[in-house]
């Protein structure tokens, strides 16, 4: 008898935990636990046993039904989950376009000057500004331009008045950097300027520049040559170097021209580098006695470099653009990409 | 200049090959732009032409000679100078005002325009065409032959870089060469054809009838040299490159001569010169030098002498470079050396350009290379690099204008004052006092901006021809103002706003006014440019401005100051720009903005006990004089210390229900404590008192 309850009992647990839904667990519950179960059959069984056997069996059976119930219990709530876990309910289309606030972007150019502007600092530099309209002083005399003389012409000046003048350069913060400290002086001087150039595809009569300067004691144009490579390296990666040429500048002595790998082509010569493998990006020099001792600086004592050059080129090379008249479109299209 | 390879050759000891001697001269800062493929126009020969770009300070390079002289330096190899000697042209008649020789008389009467003036006659010459070398090497110089003789002085202006002049002597009055200034409306007809009327500023040459040249830049038709000239003048003179420069540029001729003149031509050339183009003329026309040179110099033009200290040649470079090599590298490139603690340099007259120490130190490197100076980096770092708090202040600016979906734009900073007009700009605000450029580069830009806007709304119109409808721009720029006092015009940073369109990237299915830009939207945006820059208080009052719709337009200030405006922009300019309406805009002063801004915030400790809210809704007359932010003052000032903040939630006005003229608006009030939490009764005593108070003081009828 007492094996029978057990066997009972394990087969409805089995019966229970292998319903796969709610349907075969109902049914398996008619066929134990029901009112005309088989657990009922055995209780009604045991009450035609000899007296003295009833109660322990009574009790046995009880447990048998008491887990029996468990089970069941425990099944059942399992299904109820799995079933809502099945449900349905709200569905959308997941497709749809997403329907966020836009994120607003820098401008190309000035964010090729952020980057350069970042690379600088790190090499202790600080940024100094200057106005965008100057004077001859500053423009031209100061940086040792000799008047009358062809240097001039590279410079087409929009003039404002008789001694005030759209910076060609930014040169001339510089000088008014120097004029206000002693060396040490690391500065490098970004923003806009202005030459009387025809808009095409490669030109425009608004640019931005950065330019920098270091003066102090010991400054070599070895010195100038490595910051210089800093700079392409960072920008451009190791594989990127910079090229060193003659070149003439009124305000530096020796100056030079410098060159920037191809990155279009890494240096092999394609058409955007005229086939050389290099691509003019600055100029270069050791900052002219003359501009040194203008300022009161003593020239045995101190000596410094300085560079500069356009942004445009750099950003063109930098985002693949090949239209310089992009910047300035105003095109939503065109900015919102960066 | 045209540099054609074969005839280099003939000033080069060694071989060297094209590619080699490109790059040999572009890394020595002789740039060679190109190499161009010759061939005759008569297909008999060929040669290859190096395009090179001189620097304006390297006259000398614009020969053959100096190039080759550079190349032969820059390849340590040997040059070869092309010497001729004359006993006539040695010996010359020398003066420094004027000098007679047979029929020839030189007169130097502007010694400031003319420095030196060397003649030598040359008679029974054959004019006719030139050689098949000479034509050859003229083609390939890209020089137009046109005799035996003009042909020679130009091979002779190419080969050593010193312009000459022929003169059919014959036509030459009285013999008599004087180089003056010319009389006001001076009239010369040049070889080009052209008249020209010269003025005290120009110098000719001349004879007793006239002017016949003009000095250094071109001569005449009338005394030019003919199938029937058979007695030729050479002219072999040297000019200030000021004078000639200033000619040159304000006739708007620019020939050969005039080129070189204003790149400094070697002052001891002209003998020589006159030397050499007397060989060749006497070897392709024939004829024989009638007479000694003249030669009328104003002045001796000696060398210079110039001493470099080695240790500071390498301590400027950053090389390791000893004495004789850097004599060496100078004494190929014509220098003279003497060799001692210092170098003392001998500078030839044909480089005025090294004046000083560090010139001399330049030509070292050049030579040496500047690929062969190393790479190092500055030391004894001892500044910080670091953008100041003011730049710093700037990019957070642009980066919240960013963080609100704004890209950024640049436009020009120049603009035409019809912009102004276009956009409805008022016509008596100081935004019309132009700062005017004297030359501009086109006429739509003739002055420089005041104001941001015509740019962005410029911007705006090219994206809604695209059919881009949302625009979301802003720009940080310059604007300028005249300023009479100062030498310098007035610079201000300004910031502008644009917007139009949806707010999303996607609108679907919400409605307009939760997806469109509309002035409050734009008002929010300044408000947490404001807020992200440290909050500076800022008020804004109704404004009328012709720019912006009549009724949705506001000034900006800070504290009592005008900082700027805002506003959805006027149907008519909306139209005029092809905006859609609705369009908004605003334009801050930076400068003023940032000036009140801060960095760091200070922290405000964060309620810890909870707030209780009730909700004020007030009809009111629809004015501005009840407009929302004083009806929010008046709450503030009533509702007392309790009161946290105050919102409006809802603004209708419904003639219907309230009446006409005015508006419904409800207020969101939010009381606290920050040491206990308030109980109801303290709350309904200041909501009852705020109720009296927006009746009584104020006139408002509260909605119960």
């Amino acid at each position: 008898m007492e094996d029978k309850l057990e066997q009972l009992r394990d087969e409805a647990v089995a019966a229970f935990q292998n319903a796969k839904d709610e349907e075969q667990l109902e049914q398996a519950r008619v066929e134990y636990l029901g009112r005309h179960g088989r657990l009922r059959e055995a209780m009604t069984n045991i009450a035609n046993l000899p007296e003295e056997r009833r109660p322990i069996m009574g009790s046995l059976a009880n447990r048998a039904s008491r887990e029996m119930e468990q089970v069941y219990q425990q099944r059942q709530q399992e299904l109820a989950q799995q079933a809502a876990a099945q449900e349905p309910g709200e569905q959308i289309d997941v497709t749809l376009p997403g329907r966020a606030s836009r994120v607003g972007r820098r401008h190309p150019l000035l964010a090729t000057l952020d980057e350069m502007i970042e690379i600088f600092l790190g090499l202790g530099f600080t940024v100094a500004e200057g106005p965008e309209v100057e004077n001859y002083y500053y423009s031209f005399e100061a940086l040792n331009y000799p008047e009358f003389h062809p240097a001039m012409d590279e410079q087409m000046t929009f003039y404002v008045g008789d001694d005030a003048l759209l910076r060609s350069q930014t040169s001339p913060v510089q000088i008014r950097v120097m004029e206000q400290q002693q060396p040490p002086v690391r500065i490098v001087a970004p923003g806009r300027c202005f030459r009387r150039d025809t808009v095409d595809a490669t030109h425009c009569h608004t640019f931005y520049q950065l330019e920098g300067l270091l003066v102090d004691e010991g400054v070599t144009f070895a010195d100038l040559k490595g910051t210089l490579e800093v700079l392409a390296r960072e920008m451009f990666g190791p594989a990127c170097h910079m090229r060193f040429r003659p070149d003439f500048f009124p305000f530096t002595e020796p100056s030079a021209e410098v060159c920037l790998t191809c990155m279009i082509c890494g240096g092999e010569g394609c058409r955007v580098c005229s086939q050389t493998g290099w691509l003019e990006i600055m100029g270069a020099g050791m900052v002219d006695p003359n501009v040194l001792a203008g300022i009161g600086y003593d020239t045995e004592k101190y000596t410094g470099f300085a560079f500069g050059g356009g942004i445009e080129r750099l950003a063109m090379l930098r985002y693949g653009i090949d239209d310089i008249r992009l910047f300035y479109s105003g095109d939503m299209r065109f900015l919102a990409q960066f | 200049m045209r540099i054609p390879y074969n005839w280099l050759q003939d000033y080069l000891q060694a071989d060297i090959e094209i590619e080699r001697l490109c790059h040999l001269l572009t890394m020595g800062g002789l740039e060679v732009e190109e190499v161009r493929d010759w061939t005759a126009t008569d297909g008999e020969a060929t040669d290859q032409i190096l395009m090179t770009a001189v620097t304006p300070n390297r006259g000398d390079l614009l020969s053959m000679i100096g190039v080759a002289r550079h190349a032969a330096a820059l390849s340590r190899t040997d040059f070869v100078d092309p010497v001729t000697s004359f006993p006539e042209i040695d010996n010359p008649v020398t003066d420094r005002e004027k000098a007679s020789i047979g029929p020839v008389t030189v007169e130097i009467a502007d010694s400031v325009g003319c420095l030196r003036y060397s003649a030598l006659l040359i008679e029974d010459v054959e004019v006719g065409p030139s050689p098949d070398w000479l034509r050859y090497r003229m083609e390939a110089a890209g020089i137009r032959s046109i005799n035996n003789v003009v042909d020679c002085t130009n091979y002779v202006v190419w080969e050593m870089g010193q312009p000459l002049h022929a003169f059919d002597f014959r036509l030459l009055k009285d013999g008599y060469i004087i180089v003056r200034r010319a009389e006001d409306e001076e009239k010369l007809l040049l070889l080009d054809d052209t008249w020209q009327t010269l003025g005290p500023e120009d110098v000719v040459i001349a004879d007793p009838m006239g002017a016949v040249a003009l000095a250094g830049i071109m001569g005449g038709t009338d005394t030019q040299v003919s199938e029937t000239t058979s007695r030729v003048l050479l002219e072999s003179a040297h000019f200030d490159p000021v004078a000639i420069r200033r000619t040159s540029l304000r006739l708007g001729v620019s020939t050969e001569a005039s080129y070189r003149f204003e790149r400094h031509v070697d002052p001891n050339l002209t003998l020589p010169a006159l030397a050499r183009a007397a060989e060749l003329i006497m070897m392709t026309a024939g004829g024989q030098i009638a007479h000694a040179a003249i030669d009328v110099k104003t002045r001796d033009f000696a060398t210079k002498s110039l001493q470099l200290r080695p240790a500071r040649c390498n301590s400027l470079l950053g090389t390791d470079l000893d004495a004789a090599a850097m004599a060496d590298f100078l004494r190929r490139l014509g220098f003279g050396v003497e060799e001692g603690e210092l170098l003392t340099v001998e500078v030839p007259t044909f480089r005025p350009d090294v004046e000083r120490e560090i010139d001399l130190v330049e030509e070292v490197a050049i030579v040496y290379g500047y690929e062969n100076i190393e790479l190092t980096v500055p030391g004894h770092l001892t500044c910080t690099g670091r953008l100041t708090e003011q730049q710093r202040l700037r990019r957070r600016a642009g980066e919240l204008l960013r963080e609100c979906g704004l890209c950024e734009n640049l436009s020009f900073s120049m603009m035409d004052p019809s912009d102004l007009d276009e956009c409805h700009w008022p016509q008596d605000d100081a935004c019309r006092d132009f700062l005017e450029l004297a030359n501009p580069a086109s006429s739509d830009l003739t002055v420089m901006r005041t104001t941001l806007l015509p740019g962005l709304l410029t911007a705006a119109a090219h994206n809604a021809r695209q059919r881009v409808s949302d625009i979301a721009l802003y720009e940080i720029g310059t604007v300028f103002f005249p300023q009479d006092e100062q030498s310098l015009p007035g610079e201000r940073q300004h910031v502008a706003v644009l917007m139009t369109g949806s707010l999303l990237t996607a609108d679907w299915n919400l409605p307009v006014e939760q997806a469109q830009v509309d002035f409050y939207y734009m008002k929010g945006i300044i408000e947490q440019l404001c807020g992200g820059l440290g909050g500076p208080e800022l008020s804004f009052v109704r404004q009328n401005h012709s720019t912006f719709h009549p009724g949705k337009c506001a000034q900006v200030l800070l504290g009592d100051e005008t900082i700027g405006l805002m506003g959805e922009i006027a149907a008519e300019v909306a139209e005029a720009y092809d905006l859609p309406d609705g369009a908004c805009a605003s334009e801050l002063n930076l400068d003023m903005l940032l000036e009140r801004a801060v960095l760091y915030t200070t922290h405000q400790p964060v309620a810890r006990f909870p707030a209780a809210e009730r909700d004020l809704a007030i009809i009111v007359p629809d004015n501005d004089e009840f407009a929302s932010a004083r009806l929010i003052e008046e709450i503030e000032q009533a509702a007392g210390e309790f009161l946290e903040s105050v919102t409006p939630f809802d603004v209708y006005s419904d003639p219907q229900q309230i009446g006409a003229g005015r508006k419904s608006i409800a207020f969101r009030l939010v009381f606290r404590a920050d040491d206990r939490t308030l109980i109801d009764a303290e709350v309904e005593a200041v909501m009852s008192a705020v109720h009296s108070y927006v009746e009584e003081e104020v006139g408002a009828e509260v909605r119960k």
